[in-house]
């Protein structure tokens, strides 16, 4: 019976295993890996042994995150399940000395930050210019195109050819869209009471 | 430009968020292509009534959109979240969004297992010299060969194409039963990789041809085939495109098992 249960926790080792190599490497020109993907590799407990490896990387700071193809999905089916991305990101958040030693300049940072909560005060879609206008308040005109297409090309906004502006695969990944609109309207309250 | 094309582009602005989808009347909008239906002459002018009545029912699909945001908990007033953008300085706007930023971890990393096998491929290759040398052309005399010489020669089949596809489809039916199925490689496998390839070959025009079926498992990544009782064949006329699946390590693998 013990050489029995040993044998099934080195299988679940084994999935653990492969469970990381399949969310930490980069397989595809994206990162992440579709849900039937980890299926197929880890078998029918598949989400089983994700709920494990998030427990396991909680100490490191890490966490597996889900994202559904359709955000507005509160209970996910299955199929729907299988269809998510799942990505390893930082459990907590990142300090701003952090935040430059990735390469992140202040400037950057808060127009990714201006742009997305925009875009979600918009519904999820605005026109570039709209967003260019409203980040040229704080930032040189010159610096505001730059920072988009930079912003684009790391997949944190999309544009259609009709120049409208959303959210992509990143910004759904990594922000918490609810906590930044909170955190942008709370402070904004506290900035009106203090004055 | 027309009032019923200005209405169209004013549908349109909702769509491409450049507009807010109240910002439409729409009693006014429906007005509009009231008023110009009676006046319907040709099909452009119906094509144009029919476009204006599209745009439109999307504004609606967009207002209801709108509500079913404005009741997540995720709304905010546009007009307070811009405006307390504007009022915060960028070190605090910055410092909100890290404490709502998990950034991604992802690695790349070269392995020793795939070093040693990118050694050997590189052991493999052919240098260029080699591949690229000119072939060398022999003159041969031409000859006239019969039928019956060409097939003993190998350079046409015995039989017809339709009589090995129908052989074939037998041949499928006796393994599995009348209508019974069996998965992609275990049909098309072979005790040499040539044979494997020239069963996927066939395999591809019994399916296409409609003497069997092809199923695919997304989930499992596998094809079955399934035999057809009754086949509708029609070579002129192939039902169903089936890609040849035969990668030689897949193959290797496959007679492992």
């Amino acid at each position: 019976m013990a050489q029995r249960m040993s044998k099934a926790q080195q299988q679940y080792q084994r999935k653990l295993k492969d469970a990381v190599h399949l969310l930490f490497f980069t397989h595809h020109k994206l990162p992440g890996v579709r849900g039937w993907e980890l299926r197929k590799e880890l078998g029918s407990d598949w989400q089983n042994v994700l709920e494990v490896l998030d427990k396991q990387l909680q100490p490191l700071d890490l966490q597996v995150t889900q994202v559904l193809d359709d955000p507005d999905i509160i209970e996910p089916t299955n199929a729907q399940l299988q269809d998510a991305r799942y990505y390893i990101t930082m459990r907590g958040t990142v300090t701003q000395k952090t935040a430059k030693t990735i390469g992140w300049r202040i400037d950057d940072i808060a127009g990714l930050a201006v742009s997305v909560a925009y875009i979600i005060s918009k519904q999820g879609k605005s026109p570039r210019q709209d967003v260019e206008r409203v980040l040229e308040e704080k930032l040189p005109g010159w610096r505001v195109k730059l920072n988009i297409d930079r912003y684009i090309t790391q997949g944190y906004l999309g544009e259609d050819e009709q120049g409208i502006l959303f959210l992509d695969w990143r910004s759904r990944a990594e922000i918490d869209s609810k906590k930044l609109v909170d955190l942008v309207v709370s402070y904004g309250k506290r900035e009106q009471e203090s004055a | 430009m027309s009032e019923l094309e200005s209405v169209i582009g004013l549908c349109r602005m909702v769509q491409s968020g450049k507009i807010e989808p109240f910002d439409i009347d729409f009693d006014y909008v429906m007005s509009v292509i009231q008023k110009h239906y009676p006046d319907i002459k040709n099909p452009r002018d119906f094509c144009m009534d029919a476009e204006a009545l599209k745009e439109l029912s999307l504004v609606l699909e967009r207002q209801n959109q709108w509500i079913e945001h404005k009741s997540t908990t995720l709304y905010k007033d546009p007009f307070m979240l811009s405006q307390s953008l504007m009022a915060l300085d960028i070190g605090a706007i910055a410092d909100i969004f890290l404490r709502s930023w998990h950034p991604l971890v992802e690695m790349e990393q070269m392995s020793a297992a795939t070093l040693a096998a990118s050694l050997s491929y590189w052991g493999d290759l052919v240098p260029f010299a080699e591949r690229w040398q000119d072939s060398e052309v022999e003159e041969r005399e031409t000859g006239v060969a019969t039928r019956d010489e060409a097939r003993q020669l190998g350079y046409l089949p015995e039989e017809g194409f339709t009589d090995i596809i129908e052989a074939f489809w037998r041949e499928l039916g006796e393994r599995v039963g009348p209508g019974g199925s069996i998965e992609y490689w275990d049909w098309i496998g072979a005790d040499t990789y040539e044979q494997t390839v020239y069963r996927a070959y066939l395999t591809v025009f019994m399916v296409g041809y409609g003497y069997a079926n092809a199923t695919w498992d997304r989930m499992m990544d596998e094809y079955t085939i399934i035999h057809k009782e009754t086949p509708e064949p029609n070579p002129e006329e192939a039902k169903i495109s089936l890609s040849v699946l035969v990668d030689y390590e897949e193959w290797k693998l496959w007679r492992n098992e």
